[in-house]
């Protein structure tokens, strides 16, 4: 009984840490509904007087921007680079955890400097080499870019759970007779869902956001990203705020409905039978 | 080096097993293309280039025309990425940074990348302000100078019967107006990162500040000094909104559409964004305020140039300049964005509208930025970046700082 | 006697050298993919970026030349930069203290059980999963004297008595901003720690408690010790973003005249759109990213991360 007061006294707990999370997108989401004359009325109101729901179905045909198309592009770039990221990452991850060579800690900060540069300086670098390659304004080259410099991050998550897993537990399934691959499949795998999941997350979330190389190498406005494409609602003097406000909020949707989708496997395989 | 990375980046996309995506390259079928580079105004912006370029491909059916828009938030860095590597666009709309690419020898002359015609049909002040050693590169596609919006509401309210027309005056009427109370400010001064070397030209131009003479840049100088004192004392003397320093344009001028400024220096545009977003307000445009009320102000202008890369794509260019300069088209898109036209017929055509007449009055006695000097883009920035800092700052210091920038090896 | 021995001890090493580059040739294929990418993504503008600040560039971008050193010293003969220097200390040691205080205490919390956990955590993931720039924006909307939502809120609740202006000078500015920063970094940091506190087997738990301990003491001699490599990928990745972080200081302080208000990184910002100097810029970024590289160097030699595995 009082356990169970306990358990509710937190949820009033989690409401105020939730409203203090959702303050600006809240804000963010009136504004959404907001005519394009009250956005900047002074002094400010809280709702709309009129609401206009229309700014979110106007907003997928609008002059400046087509909208279904740069969603079609996040959407594309960020499952591709998430999965090249960790298609490369993991294996990686897993043999630095799981074995001493002399070139591991070498490889392991080799991988950890890609990340240490401001992607302003360098997207012209990766312009200049993706002309010279000729992919230059396709999806491929920032599915690339996103996946080389989200990789570390992967690589490094995924690598500290890997190393959090007691050596005797993949020794067993030797003994009994899997195979280096099996094992990791079948054995470390389930282990190491949080930090999968918490790598996936990540690299999902920093292609889906990425701005500054997308500027550079996409000029074709129908392959560019939402985040480019909201910049073309900002013009001399005088914004469309109300359409940058919906698309953010229909930018945010989709990682959440991702999250909500494997948030369940954040539970490792190692404690999922000692929690109930 | 280079050879080796590129090797080594072409085994990765094999290895990756997607090379397959290639990008065509140029020129199916003979045809020439113009990659065409031009900053957003407004919301009408992009349909008109689109609609334009469709235009003229249906006329020639020879020149491929590809656009790309941005914002003026991201044009400089993609452009700065663009020129870097080589690949600069061979049309680029830009303010008057554009005709200085000229003192490299990037661009083709004016006279090369449009008709004769056209060229005649130009206001000469826009052509030659944009000289480098008496060479035209760059073509005017906007123009516009600067004049003192007034909320008559608010003047009749402080009791002041006419606009400002000298300093004191100015003065004056801004003290009247806060006097009211009520969160109401009596002028808008931005002097934010936005654009703060706009505000400050208008009164240095108005003290007789010229911020070039024989090549070098002039910053440091007593008519600038006299010119920031003014708006220094103005800060001090509270008669501007809270912390000029680091308001920005656009949304100062919001509130001034709101009805809680009482005058603010502003462009053409504005008109448009009023009318749309508080139709009710009761305001005026007058000429900006000068010192003993001489008519002065600042004049700027947007201009087309054409980028020379050794590829003979005059013709195409000019084909598309000509078409753009057609009246129909180039009125249509002074009409879109609110400003002045700068050709002769245009302006002739856009005499008639209430709205334009201050500006096109203050035309004749505007001044502009010595924007083809290689420092002038620097020392814009310098302003933007540290002009802010009267408001804590002694004039001198600032102004001292900002010579330094502009006087920086390139 | 002493030679076989000698020989033996020889062959001995021979043959461990050998397994040690066999190790290393095994890992090879594991570690290619990686490799790969790297090296044909990120290498070359890496190295461009080295070589661009080492090239005199005019002010329109064009190559004049070798330059030398000479970006280099123009960086530091920067009046501003000691100032910049400790603001970029105290953002970056100030952003990722905070994140990791509040992720720690969140994650404890997020991993209680109790109705609406689930919703709770997808919430808390918003931050993280908008854009930075879109929620310095919205920050920049709200804060404005004049038109913003929070500063008319804060004046409706009585805490203050005028609208503020936050955003108007460098040290209320620098500190808004870094509350944005500890705003979006907070959610990231939560979830590796989360993660983490879901490898701390049950039954270590439960040992703790039988031996006695109480809560307090099993928090910080049990759970903490067993986050350590999530709190060491926490930190190091934090550090490197925060330190790389642009959107938030260019959005939010851009406006405040003066570089009382700039990191390293939103100077190099303005090197490049107002002062013109590409290749200065290029040069205070080669710095920027020794100094990140010395910071976490130095960060993984004194915690050790990995010293379990080493």
């Amino acid at each position: 009984m009082a356990r169970e007061k306990k358990r509710w006294g937190l949820t009033i707990v989690g409401t105020v840490v939730a409203l203090v999370f959702l303050f600006p997108y809240l804000i963010m989401l009136v504004g959404a509904f907001k005519p394009r004359r009250e956005i900047l009325q002074v002094p400010p109101a809280y709702l709309p007087d009129n609401w206009e729901p229309g700014n979110f179905l106007t907003m997928w045909d609008t002059p400046e921007t087509p909208l279904p198309f740069n969603l079609l592009s996040t959407v594309v770039i960020s499952l591709g680079g998430t999965a090249l990221a960790l298609l490369a990452a993991l294996p990686a991850a897993y043999y630095t955890a799981r074995h001493r060579f002399r070139l591991r800690l070498p490889f392991l900060l080799l991988v950890l400097v890609t990340q240490m540069l401001q992607p302003t300086v360098l997207a012209s670098g990766l312009f200049r080499e993706f002309v010279e390659l000729g992919i230059n304004d396709t999806w491929l080259a920032m599915i690339l870019v996103n996946a080389a410099f989200n990789l570390s991050f992967a690589v490094w998550i995924m690598h500290s759970f890997f190393a959090s897993v007691p050596n005797e537990i993949e020794e067993a399934a030797w003994l009994d007779g899997c195979s280096k691959g099996q094992s990791l499949r079948r054995i470390m795998l389930p282990l190491v869902w949080p930090g999968i999941v918490t790598a996936v997350i990540f690299t999902f979330i920093a292609c889906w956001n990425e701005f500054a190389a997308s500027l550079i190498l996409l000029p074709t406005d129908v392959n560019q990203p939402l985040t480019v494409a909201l910049t073309r609602f900002i013009g001399q003097y005088e914004s469309a705020w109300q359409y940058v406000f919906a698309v953010s909020i229909i930018g945010i949707l989709p990682v959440v409905a991702l999250f909500a989708l494997i948030e369940k496997h954040l539970v490792s395989g190692l404690t999922a039978g000692g929690v109930k | 080096m280079r050879r080796v990375i590129k090797a080594a980046a072409v085994a990765t996309v094999a290895a990756l097993g997607l090379a397959a995506c290639g990008s065509e390259s140029g020129g199916e079928g003979g045809k020439t293309e113009l990659d065409l580079l031009v900053p957003i105004y407004s919301d009408k912006t992009k349909p008109y280039w689109e609609n334009l370029v469709k235009a003229f491909q249906e006329e020639n059916s020879d020149i491929q025309v590809n656009l790309e828009v941005q914002s003026w938030d991201n044009i400089y860095t993609v452009l700065d990425n663009k020129i870097q590597n080589q690949a600069a666009p061979d049309i680029l709309e830009l303010d008057a940074a554009g005709p200085a690419y000229g003192s490299e020898d990037l661009l083709y002359e004016a006279e090369e990348i449009v008709s004769p015609e056209t060229l005649a049909d130009i206001e000469p002040t826009f052509i030659d302000s944009a000289k480098i050693d008496g060479v035209a590169y760059g073509l005017p596609t906007v123009a516009s100078t600067r004049a003192l919006f007034y909320n008559k509401d608010l003047l009749t309210q402080a009791g002041v019967t006419a606009p400002p027309k000298t300093w004191d005056e100015l003065m004056a009427a801004a003290r009247k107006i806060s006097d009211l109370g009520g969160g109401v400010h009596g002028y808008g001064m931005p002097l934010g990162s936005e654009e703060a070397q706009a505000e400050t030209s208008i009164f240095a131009y108005g003290a007789g500040a010229s911020w070039e003479s024989d090549g070098k840049m002039t910053i440091d100088t007593p008519e600038a000094r006299e010119a920031l004192t003014f708006m220094k004392e103005m800060i001090d003397a509270g008669v501007t909104q809270p912390d000029p320093g680091a308001t920005d344009r656009t949304p100062l001028l919001d509130v001034f559409i709101q009805g809680k400024i009482g005058m603010i220096q502003g462009l053409p545009p504005i008109v448009g964004q009023i009318n749309e977003k508080n139709p009710d307000l009761n305001w005026d445009i007058a000429p900006s305020p000068t010192p003993d009320g001489e008519p002065s102000t600042l004049g700027v202008a947007d201009y087309f140039v054409g980028f020379d890369k050794g590829e003979e794509k005059q013709e195409a260019i000019s084909k598309f300049l000509d078409f753009f300069y057609q009246q129909d088209n180039y009125l249509e898109f002074n009409e879109n964005e609110g400003f002045i036209p700068a050709t002769k017929s245009g302006a002739e055509a856009a005499a008639d509208k209430p709205e334009l007449q201050v500006f096109l009055e203050t035309l004749p006695d505007a001044k502009f930025y010595p924007a083809t000097n290689p420092a002038w883009g620097a020392t814009s920035g310098a302003f933007k970046d540290l002009v802010g800092q009267i408001q804590s700052k002694p004039v001198d210091d600032v102004l001292a700082q900002i010579q330094a920038k502009a006087d920086a090896p390139a | 006697m002493t030679a076989p021995t000698t020989a033996r001890r020889s062959r001995n090493q021979a043959l461990r050298r050998r397994a040690r580059r066999q190790t290393t040739l095994h890992a090879l294929p594991w570690l290619a993919p990686a490799l790969i990418l790297i090296g044909g993504v990120v290498l070359f503008p890496v190295g461009y970026m080295i070589y661009t600040s080492f090239r005199d560039l005019t002010r329109f971008g064009t190559d004049r030349g070798w330059a030398g050193w000479e970006n280099y010293e123009r960086v530091l003969d920067l009046g501003h930069l000691p100032r910049v220097l400790v603001n970029t200390g105290v953002w970056v040691v100030g952003v990722v203290a905070l994140s990791i205080g509040f992720g720690l205490v969140l994650a404890q919390f997020l991993n209680k059980r109790f109705p609406g956990r689930k919703i709770l955590r997808m919430v808390v993931i918003v931050p993280w999963a908008a854009s930075v720039v879109m929620t310095s924006t919205i920050f920049v909307y709200g804060l404005d004297p004049f038109y913003g939502i929070i500063n008319k809120f804060l004046v409706d609740v009585g805490i203050l008595d005028a609208p503020f202006g936050f955003l108007k000078s460098p040290l209320p500015g620098f500190l808004s901003a870094m509350a944005v920063a500890v705003f979006v970094s907070v959610p990231f940091t939560t979830f590796v720690l989360l993660a983490g506190l879901q490898t701390v087997p049950h039954d270590v738990l439960e040992a703790a408690q039988i031996d006695g301990a109480n809560r307090t003491q099993t928090y910080w001699r049990v759970v903490f010790p067993m986050l350590r490599g999530a709190l060491a990928v926490a930190t190091i990745i934090n550090v490197i973003n925060v330190f790389n972080n642009l959107p938030i200081l260019k959005t939010m302080t851009g406006a405040i005249p003066g570089y009382d208000a700039d990191t390293t990184t939103s100077l190099m910002f303005k090197i490049i759109q107002s002062d013109r100097q590409i290749d200065t810029a290029s040069a205070l970024s080669v710095l920027n990213f020794v100094v990140v590289v010395v910071v976490i160097g130095i960060y993984l030699r004194v915690v050790r991360p990995m010293r379990q595995e080493d």
